[in-house]
């Protein structure tokens, strides 16, 4: 939704005058309590004025009877460090030309979420042999305890905690992998 | 002539090596094991002239076993009794002893003849680092590991991570969890 959407929260707070910049979704406010208004009709959408999502910055201005918030994109943190990919048809991996392995952490846990499941492939842009391969060394990654706070939830953190035989140390052959 | 003399001397001592099991594949490990133990990596080396050295293993406990090996690997044993047959998984096995793995590999990579028993004696296993000192004092090499030792993730430093070349961002809009 582009420009400045104006809009009065009527039957709650008078003075609320809310201008919004920068707001792509808008539809359904909340984090303020009680405080919801339906701006648009057509569908709900949520906006959050608070910075639950952490990918945006809001910024909050007061002047007088208004109160003026923006919304500012926050850089990616991993913008200083990343690699140019100089090939333009191959995929980040192809293109770095790295044979990687399951000992790899500091690789493999770039392609992870904080849960330890493997980002989708629309989101790390490998080509689906990559991907393919990457997740199965994530994997052998995981069961040999390498990335113990990347893991699943149900899992224990400590490795030579775990249970009888996943307690003691493992290694892989990444010859086993199926995708070549 | 004092030269020659201690050449002498020293072909026919007995070196200690320490070897680190840790994140090591025993049956390979085995394998470097027997041919310091025998001494077939001496020139002199002949199987009627006892020549072998020490090894001191140190971290048996954390020796590693490829893919499933752990619960998929069996160890026999017969009391000889009838029904006196066992059958013991490797993990079973290694819980109750963290360093018979490692001393069955070795002691199966070699030939089962009279000097086995002996060679055996002069292997020194201990599940982590605390070896006596009166072992210790002997050790004059450190054997090379055959697998390098990985390092878990969270024992990284913090900003060695972060700065750590990346291959790919995430989109501008991308909720990371």
């Amino acid at each position: 939704m582009p420009g400045v959407i104006r809009m009065c929260a009527s039957g709650v707070n008078p003075k609320f005058h809310i201008i919004l910049q920068n707001a792509l979704e808008v539809g359904v406010i909340h984090g303020f309590g009680s405080f919801k208004v339906n701006v648009l009709s057509d569908g709900i959408r949520t906006f959050s004025v608070t910075a639950n999502l952490r990918i945006k910055e809001i910024i909050t201005i007061e002047d007088g009877n208004h109160i003026r918030i923006t919304a500012n994109i926050s850089e990616s943190d991993r913008k200083p460090y990343l690699v140019k990919n100089e090939n333009d048809r191959a995929c980040p991996l192809c293109a770095s030309g790295l044979h990687v392995k399951h000992t790899d952490v500091l690789i493999l846990s770039q392609f992870v979420r904080s849960d330890g499941c493997m980002l989708p492939r629309r989101i790390t842009g490998l080509c689906s042999k990559q991907q393919r391969i990457v997740s199965s060394l994530v994997t052998m990654a995981q069961k040999s305890g390498l990335m113990p706070n990347l893991n699943p939830a149900n899992s224990n953190r400590d490795p030579q905690k775990r249970y009888k035989w996943e307690k003691f140390n493992k290694y892989f052959d990444e010859s086993t992998i199926k995708w070549k | 002539m004092s030269l020659k003399r201690v050449q002498q001397w020293a072909t026919f001592a007995r070196v200690w090596h320490i070897y680190d099991a840790a994140w090591q594949n025993p049956f390979d490990s085995a394998k470097l094991l027997r041919k310091h133990l025998m001494g077939m990596h001496k020139p002199i080396y002949h199987p009627l002239n006892d020549c072998g050295d020490h090894v001191i293993v140190i971290n048996s406990k954390y020796i590693a076993l490829p893919g499933d090996e752990w619960k998929k690997r069996v160890y026999f044993h017969h009391t000889g009794y009838p029904g006196g047959a066992s059958w013991t998984l490797a993990w079973e096995l290694h819980t109750k002893d963290p360093t018979m793995i490692l001393k069955k590999a070795v002691y199966n990579s070699m030939a089962g003849n009279l000097q086995r028993r002996y060679t055996m004696e002069r292997l020194h296993l201990f599940p982590d680092t605390e070896v006596p000192e009166n072992l210790l004092k002997n050790v004059s090499n450190q054997l090379e590991q055959l697998r390098p030792k990985p390092k878990r993730l969270d024992h990284y430093d913090e900003n060695y991570v972060k700065e750590f070349p990346k291959l790919i961002d995430l989109p501008k809009d991308y909720v990371l969890r």
